[in-house]
């Protein structure tokens, strides 16, 4: 093995993945949104939206406490690494990841949830998109950042910003129910 | 967003939450309804029509797919797989991730219902470790569990030397999650 190669092997073996949990495929099962829906409506029909709501808090706060413990430590950088390894191993995802000293902004163009259970004929939880709200800003809110998103079923804006007094609430009704 | 590439991560930490929230009877409710019933929809109504053609259809792909290691034996009268590295519990093990009391239920928690609904039942073994064996037979065939090798040969995850480390839940005929013994 010539030097180059085994240095770039070598820098790829250290280099820690921004993911908090990594398997040894690149990408993940598509067929594995099924669940994902299927998990939101079983909640939300046994125990209503305001239980499904604190599902999403919960896992932002406790599953992804080591993405918000990176946030925290690393900024913006450390945002925006995150969401472009994510959505790198998210089967079908085509979405730009937009970096600047105060921001980071999503441009998803295709969600890859939305697309593969519409492609399958499944029916989607209404409020399926506002799950990126709820997860997120739990995720956000211990690094002193919140989230605010526009649009959905298929295409959105993630902007993950400062907190602020003057940044002004998510409305629910910019985030499009899903179909 | 949560995503499909982790998804044995914070599935594993949902089977918890429902814990927390409803009890058992509440984590069962959601391997049959949501999971059997709801998300893999598509397997149900294969091996429902299909029987054991439909479990080589559905579990040939999906298991490729998910990057399983096993083997599968397959006669007119029985499915067999022999898991050697589980992809999902291999996930859990390699990241630490330990929220519930025993993963490896929730297989049996919705393949049951589904088989018990297309006329099988089910003996199956797994060792915590990401090894497992399921047989499926037609619930009218009282033939019992493939002794190790019979089915199986040298395929057969029963032969490893970690195999009953630390131990074992044993199903014999089932459908139900809780119709274990522990060995």
């Amino acid at each position: 093995m010539d030097d180059a190669r085994q240095s770039t092997l070598m820098s790829d073996a250290e280099t820690p993945s921004p993911l908090p949990y990594t398997d040894t495929k690149p990408v993940g099962h598509a067929d594995f949104y099924f669940a994902i829906n299927a998990t939101f409506r079983f909640i939300q029909r046994h125990h209503g939206e305001e239980a499904l709501k604190n599902y999403w808090r919960d896992i932002g706060t406790s599953y992804y406490r080591p993405v918000a413990l990176k946030w925290a430590e690393q900024g913006m950088r450390g945002v925006a690494d995150y969401w472009r390894a994510f959505f790198q191993a998210e089967p079908g995802a085509e979405v730009e990841v937009i970096e600047s000293s105060d921001e980071v902004r999503l441009e998803v163009k295709r969600c890859p949830a939305i697309h593969h259970l519409r492609d399958h004929g499944r029916e989607i939880v209404p409020n399926f998109c506002q799950h990126c709200f709820y997860v997120n800003e739990a995720i956000a809110e211990p690094a002193g950042l919140t989230v605010r998103i526009c649009g959905g079923n298929g295409t959105c804006t993630q902007r993950f910003i400062k907190q602020t007094a003057e940044a002004s609430p998510q409305n629910l009704e910019d985030i499009a129910p899903a179909s | 967003m949560i995503g499909c590439y982790d998804f044995c991560g914070h599935y594993e930490w949902t089977f918890e939450w429902l814990r927390a929230q409803g009890g058992h009877d509440l984590v069962r409710a959601y391997w049959d309804e949501a999971i059997h019933q709801d998300s893999q929809l598509h397997s149900s109504k294969l091996i429902e029509a299909k029987c054991i053609e439909g479990m080589k259809e559905y579990w040939g792909p999906t298991l490729a797919d998910e990057g399983a290691v096993y083997e599968r034996t397959v006669t007119d009268y029985v499915f067999r797989i022999d898991m050697h590295e589980c992809p999902s519990k291999g996930f859990l093990l390699r990241n630490g991730l330990n929220q519930y009391t025993d993963y490896c239920d929730h297989c049996m928690g919705w393949i049951g219902p589904l088989m018990q609904k297309a006329g099988f039942v089910i003996d199956h073994e797994h060792n915590h470790c990401g090894q497992c064996w399921w047989e499926m037979r037609r619930a009218s065939d009282a033939t019992p569990a493939s002794q190790p090798c019979e089915l199986a040969g040298k395929g057969d995850v029963r032969l490893r030397p970690d195999w009953k480390s630390p131990h074992t839940d044993h199903y014999a005929r089932a459908t139900d999650p809780d119709d274990k013994t522990t060995v």
